[in-house]
């Protein structure tokens, strides 16, 4: 039936079986739909919020998806600027796991605001000192390079790779593709900072706050350092995920490994400086304002020390242990579980940079309040989830992501 | 004319917490002036808009002796440095805004679009969300101020100082060629409403308004004022337990530390 | 089906080409402009319409406190009400509930129109009548009443006894020909029955809490709404002001008590005990005043019977105190140059004990503050109502007559004016018809406010006839057959003779702010209009064409001045003669037994939460404490040390089964270092059932759970708290 759309020499599951795949995550797609229509319409008291909780789920989803989309602008400085040139076997895969990444970021952005008509005044009457600004401003130029990276990808479907325009269109855009690659690692640097930056320069937060340099916190290199390290991370798992899915070797262990290595340092230098920002943070910052660390983690339900080991640890130490010996990037398992490790080990940096910020109480006199999401606030995050797979499996059923599948799968 | 001889004001209160009685006129009289909503059930905290909220403190002592002690607390106003509050540097659409004229930090409510970052970033939870659209039982929004206009749901508010009566005044004297206010031309609601006259506003930084002398008081304090936001909201208390209760110390920092 | 790539194409440049045509249009951006203008004028967000800002005085009558009040209005709404300046109760300030009197005022409570029972009774179901419906129903069931010789059957309650308008309603009772007028008693009448038996006259008493030196409060709720609470506030400032010593003696440590310089936490329910244990300390050390006590009536019995009786080292086990406690708080006391000794619980809505009441008072004769500065002033009863005594005929003169339901004034309680909390067991207890036929109910709610309000409920059930002058619909109007509905506080004019312990008393004038709201009526002109009705001597003796007619001829020369500043002051101090007492009153202890109900359940007053005949508003309960109410669910405050059985452990928030041997209701648990081990602390002012959305249904009436306890001495309501359990929550 979509046969003529099919990327020659490939083979793909049945229609019937593809929508019923459809028809499946279009149902949780259509549920988070709904959830967001009640948002906008009811107003966000639909949500679990609070104004304690201003900052929740959803700040944190898109902190997180910001992070693991960081994927593609790491890979796209690797291969366009430092010239890793393997890694031109998963960049395709890289840039539109961030292109989901980054529009669903925007949609929760458009989500979270209280007044989402007006969410264009951040542009308007834009307050440079704001970090959200940067953010901003950033993010959409960056999901702008983004689109403009993922489009080739589109126009080289088999049908419309026909039509010369668009070819010529598409390979141009291939040749310059190296300018919006480094535009796209220049801004990704900025936001992913920037969103560092969020609560960093909470000064009146002293959970978040770090001192830094200039008008930046330490925040702001930390998280794109780990955006850096853990987004390709991310680009691996997925990729892993989806060689599962489709039964499939897509990607040759030696770009893979590559990639990984790379993630691996990055990771390792990146816990060290995370520890170090941490060890200074509890010994000068936090004390200086009235706080020993273990106030921070203590006499509440959850947020204990466990969290600090967790994160650290268990999904910054070991991860980058794995990832930096050639033994553990070559071994299957524990690679992903390496990956898996840093995946869970950033989410649970944003979460503790989005959530634990809000949840200690600063004033002497108040209390630590917990906080569990609506299903509102679950199913429009879910949303963006059920929308990324739809968008994998419609690429990659009808567009050629990945260079290495006919070498790897040749058909008989 | 006399720019320079007219010195910036820089509007703040002390309250005397050995008066203040926790009777919770402050908080009425501030939602019946500036038109705050309500809702069937107010009883979750979290999500109640009271721009002036008061706390009662407790020195955490077991019968006969506890002790409690009642905090109105309105926006602190911070001043940072040199304005730099904690809200106003992150809003990111400039909703917020902080006047050197007056030391009032302002909230633009048509301008805001909801992004709460201000909340994040405020310590003393000043700041209040509209969850929900303001509804009146029918009949009742005629009790409604004009000086003050209505926030609609999706957007922040928080305390003003009354700003519009500031305004007022202003004019007022404008129209009688007067080029100040004088101090009791201008209160807020809260100051004007507590029945115990534990608040008392106005311009800090003028010799001849009351608060001026009052915050030098030895028993005055701020909170949190470690943190460095600099508030103009001065409390008075006899009692050393409280005067510790504003702000955090870590446990070997004895009692020498505040002064 | 297969797509062809023309189609494919055709359709996926159609898309591009419009959107990127739609892009480049000035419409997108004018939609966009659009779009945030709308949001930013909603048509659902509410504009309060601008207009000509214009300042009327007048007087509050929210509560007993007669604060002056200065409303803002724009156009003809009022939008903000402020104390006034200048006004000698409040000067300026304002309370908590005066402040959201706007809410009563335009709130969805009011009753609009008269009203007509059509459910069952307290069903709330009525239909809209008019008034001369209304009034002829009310005029023809009170006239069939008096033709069939029941005249004696109609009964009256009404808020507050003076004013004009309670005293039209008595006036219409008397010329009727009923005994059963009847007012809402607070501390006020235990104070009257006190200066009567201590003073010998009929007085009421003043306190000049501004020139004391030393306040020793007896569980007077200072700072919780005692008195009235603005001039109260104002005080305590003063006091914190010229660090002048407040003492409390409470169980529990109350805003007052936390205020207090010293906190004496006695025994619920030993503080006249504990009064009569300082006097022994003064009598016995000489350090009472002798030029003002020395030969009084009855001083020497009272000092020998003091002397036996109460030792500090005799009193402590009832008490709780140390002897050396009494010993210096005695000497500090009697050292002041001013001190003045204080009564009347929390806010004083219940009366309480004579005994307590009298035992105070010798302090403050000991002390010899009576009509000193300072001290406690002896203020005759206001005198400017001054009518001719109505013409009564045949039926009036025999009605009248009959002795009263209630048993005021009668050889039992010879000092007692009425005795509301007597009223619903004398219905209940009575054989055959109730005493009871026809009962009128003005400016309070006695559904609510009575102690066992189930028996209070019960007892209205069976009166066949109620009828309800109420401006909102409590609790009591949902239990009336016809409504009457007043125009509200601020709508109306009316006299507020404003006694409530101020040294200098005023006759307050409470001005119609706004014009009424609703199709209402003043209830002065509804019971002239009722006299007139009924004919005859009854209309004779209301010779006014209107009630504001009769409020002018009444204040004569002060009602130029009333409408100019909105208050006059009161009459003078008078004379007053000191007789101390001997007679062996008992203590009120709590109804039921200790073994099956280990704790003492004690009501607390709050200023947040009005509990009288107006219910709460909106703002008002918006600043109750999450540890008082919870979504709909009340907590009561307990200590965590308190001893409550095996089978239950106290936990922050726990569901519980509080069980008196009045009633049992679900609540929620607070633990509190503030509550004496052993007592639960139970908000007053929750659990109504009618009003709004705002306030009905939250939480559970404390008045429900505790019995009315009759004092021995007064007959008044004594009660301050009742025996109790608590048990975990059946599944």
């Amino acid at each position: 039936m979509d046969s003529a759309l099919i990327p020659e020499g490939v083979k793909r599951c049945s229609p019937a079986k593809f929508l019923i795949f459809l028809g499946v995550v279009g149902a949780v797609l259509l549920w988070g739909v709904f959830a967001m229509l009640l948002c906008w319409i009811k107003g966000l008291n639909q949500t679990n919020m609070n104004d304690y909780y201003g900052f929740a789920l959803w700040i944190w989803a898109d902190l997180a998806v910001i992070a693991l989309g960081g994927g593609a602008f790491f890979t796209g400085f690797l291969r366009y600027i430092i010239g890793k040139d393997e890694l031109k076997n998963i960049i395709n895969y890289a840039v539109l796991i961030g292109f989901i990444c980054y529009s669903s970021a925007l949609l929760i952005l458009a989500i979270d605001i209280g007044q989402p008509l007006r969410g264009w005044f951040i542009f308007w009457h834009a307050n440079v000192h704001s970090m959200l600004t940067e953010v901003a401003f950033c993010l959409s130029c960056y999901f702008g390079v983004l689109t403009i990276e993922y489009l080739p990808l589109i126009l080289e479907n088999r049908q419309l790779d026909r039509v010369p325009f668009f070819h010529n269109l598409s390979h141009n855009m291939h040749e310059i593709m190296a300018v919006f690659a480094a535009t796209g690692a220049f801004l990704s640097f900025f936001h992913q900072g920037s969103l560092g930056g969020v609560s960093g320069v909470l000064f009146g937060r002293p959970f978040g706050y770090r001192e830094g340099v200039f008008i930046w916190p330490w925040t702001f290199f930390l998280f794109t350092w780990s955006a850096a390290a853990c987004g390709p991370c991310f680009t691996i798992l997925i990729t892993k995920i989806t060689e599962k899915v489709t039964q499939k070797k897509l990607v040759k262990d030696n770009v893979i490994e590559l990639l990984a290595k790379i993630s691996g340092w990055m990771l390792a230098t990146y816990i060290i400086a995370k520890i170090l920002d941490t060890w200074y943070w509890a010994s000068v910052t936090a004390p200086s304002k009235g706080f020993w660390l273990l106030d921070f983690y203590s006499n509440n339900p959850f947020y204990g020390p466990w969290i600090l080991v967790l994160e650290v640890i268990i999904c910054g130490v070991l991860p980058a242990l794995i990832l930096i010996t050639e033994s553990g990037r070559k071994s299957k398992t524990a690679l992903l579980l390496a990956v898996i490790l840093a995946v869970i080990g950033v989410s649970l940096n944003r979460w503790v940079m989005v959530l634990q910020v809000m949840a200690v109480p600063v004033m002497p006199f108040d209390s630590w309040y917990m906080y569990f999401p609506s299903w509102q606030e679950i199913a429009t995050t879910v949303l963006p989830v059920a929308y990324g797979v739809i968008l994998i499996g419609l690429s990659h059923r009808y567009l050629p992501i990945f260079p290495q599948e006919k070498e790897l799968n040749p058909i008989d | 004319m006399n720019k320079e001889h007219n010195k910036a004001k820089k509007f703040g209160m002390v309250i005397d917490l050995d008066k203040c009685t926790g009777c919770g006129s402050c908080m009425v009289a501030c939602m019946a002036e500036n038109n705050v909503p309500f809702k069937a059930d107010e009883t979750n905290k979290l999500d109640s808009i009271t721009w002036m909220r008061v706390y009662k403190l407790t020195n955490g002592k077991s019968f006969p002796d506890a002790d409690f002690c009642y905090l109105p607390r309105p926006c602190m106003h911070c001043e940072g440095e040199h304005g730099h509050s904690p809200c106003v540097s992150v809003c990111p659409a400039t909703a917020t805004d902080y006047s050197h004229e007056t030391g009032i930090v302002s909230q633009i409510y048509t301008r805001c679009f909801g992004c709460r970052y201000c909340m994040a970033a405020c310590p003393y939870h000043a700041r209040y969300f509209n969850w929900w659209d303001p509804v009146w039982p029918e009949g009742m929004e005629k009790s409604l101020n004009p000086n003050v206009s209505v926030r609609m749901r999706g957007i922040v508010e928080k305390c003003s100082f009354c700003y519009h009566r500031y305004q007022l005044a202003k004019e007022k004297a404008y129209y009688e060629d007067r080029r100040e206010i004088e101090e009791q031309e201008y209160q807020t609601a809260c100051t004007q409403a507590c029945p115990a006259g534990a608040i008392t506003f106005g311009d800090l930084n003028n010799p001849e308004h009351a608060v001026h002398e009052l915050k030098k008081n030895p028993n005055a304090f701020r909170l949190l004022e470690r943190l460095g936001t600099n508030p103009k909201v001065y409390y008075i208390s006899s009692r050393e337990w409280v005067r510790l209760a504003g702000d955090n110390y870590l446990r070997q920092e004895g009692k020498s530390e505040k002064n | 089906m297969k797509v062809s790539r023309r189609t494919f194409l055709s359709i996926g440049s159609f898309i591009v080409g419009g959107a990127a045509g739609t892009a480049l249009s000035p419409l997108p951006w004018k939609l966009t402009d659009d779009l945030s203008i709308w949001t930013q004028n909603w048509p659902w967000t509410p504009k309060p319409e601008r207009g000509d800002v214009s300042y009327v005085n007048s007087v509050c009558t929210l509560c007993p406190g007669g604060c002056g009040l200065s409303v803002r209005k724009v156009n003809d709404r009022a939008v903000k009400i402020e104390g006034m300046k200048g006004h000698p109760v409040n000067d300026g300030g304002i309370c908590i509930l005066g402040l959201s009197g706007l809410q009563l005022l335009y709130g969805p409570t009011r009753v609009k129109t008269p009203l007509k029972r059509v459910g069952e009774r307290g069903q709330g179901k009525f239909k809209k009548i008019s008034w001369d419906e209304a009034l002829a129903e009310a005029a023809e069931k009170l006239g069939a009443l008096r033709a069939e010789g029941k005249s004696h059957t109609v009964a009256c309650i009404s808020g507050s006894a003076g004013g004009t308008v309670p005293q039209l309603l008595k006036r219409l009772l008397t010329a009727y020909g009923s005994p059963n007028f009847m007012s809402v008693p607070t501390m006020q009448d235990a104070y009257a029955v006190t200066l009567k038996q201590m003073h010998g006259i009929d007085a009421c008493p003043g306190f000049d809490v501004e020139n004391a030196d030393f306040v020793l409060s007896f569980g007077s709720g200072i700072i919780e709404g005692w008195g009235s609470p603005v001039r109260m506030f104002k005080a305590n400032s003063a006091w914190q002001d010229k660090k002048i010593k407040v003492v409390q003696i409470e169980s529990n440590k109350s805003n007052t008590a936390a205020k207090a310089a010293k906190w004496i936490p006695a025994r619920p329910g030993s503080e006249g005990v504990l009064a009569l244990g300082i006097a022994h300390v003064m009598l016995r050390d000489g350090l009472y005043k002798k030029e003002a006590c020395d030969g009084a009536a009855g001083f020497e019995d009272f000092k020998k019977w003091v002397a036996d009786n109460y030792a500090p080292e005799n009193i402590a086990a009832a008490t709780g105190i140390q002897k050396e406690t009494v010993e210096s708080l005695a000497k500090e006391f009697a050292a002041a140059a001013s001190p003045i000794a204080l009564c009347g619980r929390g806010q004083g809505r219940t009366p309480g004990s004579q005994y307590e009441f009298m035992a105070v008072h010798a302090l403050n004769m000991l002390a010899g503050n009576i009509n000193k500065a300072g001290g406690v002033q002896i203020i005759p009863e206001p005198k400017y109502i001054a009518w001719t005594e109505p013409e009564l005929d045949e039926i009036a003169q025999k009605g009248t007559a009959s002795p009263r339901i209630d048993g005021a004034g009668s050889e039992t309680y010879p000092h007692a004016k009425s005795l509301l909390n007597r009223l619903p067991q004398a219905i209940l207890t009575a054989e055959g018809a109730s005493p009871v036929q026809a009962l009128l109910i003005s400016e309070a709610n006695p559904c609510y406010t009575l102690s066992d309000t189930q028996a209070v409920k019960k007892a209205f059930a069976k009166i066949p006839f109620v009828v309800s002058f109420s401006s909102y619909m409590d609790e009591s109007a949902q239990n009336a057959d016809i409504i009457l509905p007043n125009h509200a506080c601020l709508e109306r004019l009316e006299d507020v003779p404003t006694f409530a312990g101020l040294s200098k008393p005023v006759i307050g004038l409470s001005k119609p702010v706004i014009k009424p709201q609703f199709d209402t009526k003043h209830t002065g002109d509804a019971v002239i209009a009722l006299a007139k009705a009924l004919g005859d001597k009854i209309a004779a003796a209301f010779p006014w064409e209107s009630y504001e007619a009769c409020l002018k001829e009444t204040l004569g020369d002060k009602w130029e001045i009333l409408n100019e500043k909105c208050f006059v002051a009161a009459e003078e101090n008078i004379e007053a003669p000191l007789q101390f007492f001997t007679q062996e009153c008992k203590t009120v202890s709590a109804e039921g037994d200790e073994k099956q109900y280990p704790f003492v359940l004690m009501p607390y007053d709050s200023i947040r939460l009005a509990n009288g005949f107006i219910g709460n508003t909106p703002f008002l309960t918006k600043t109750v404490p999450d540890t008082v109410l919870k979504k709909n669910e009340m907590l009561v405050a307990v200590n965590p040390k308190s001893a409550c059985g095996d089978s239950l452990s106290l936990k922050e928030g726990r569901s519980v089964m509080l069980t008196t041997p009045k009633g049992s209701a679900k609540v929620r648990v607070h633990l509190s270092e503030e509550i004496m081990p052993g007592v639960i602390a139970v908000p007053r002012g929750l659990g109504h059932t009618a009003y709004d959305k705002y306030l009905a249904g939250k939480g559970v009436n404390c008045n429900e759970l505790i019995g009315p306890a009759e004092d021995a001495g007064s007959g008044l309501d004594a009660v301050w708290g009742i025996r109790a359990k608590l048990s975990n929550v059946s599944i």
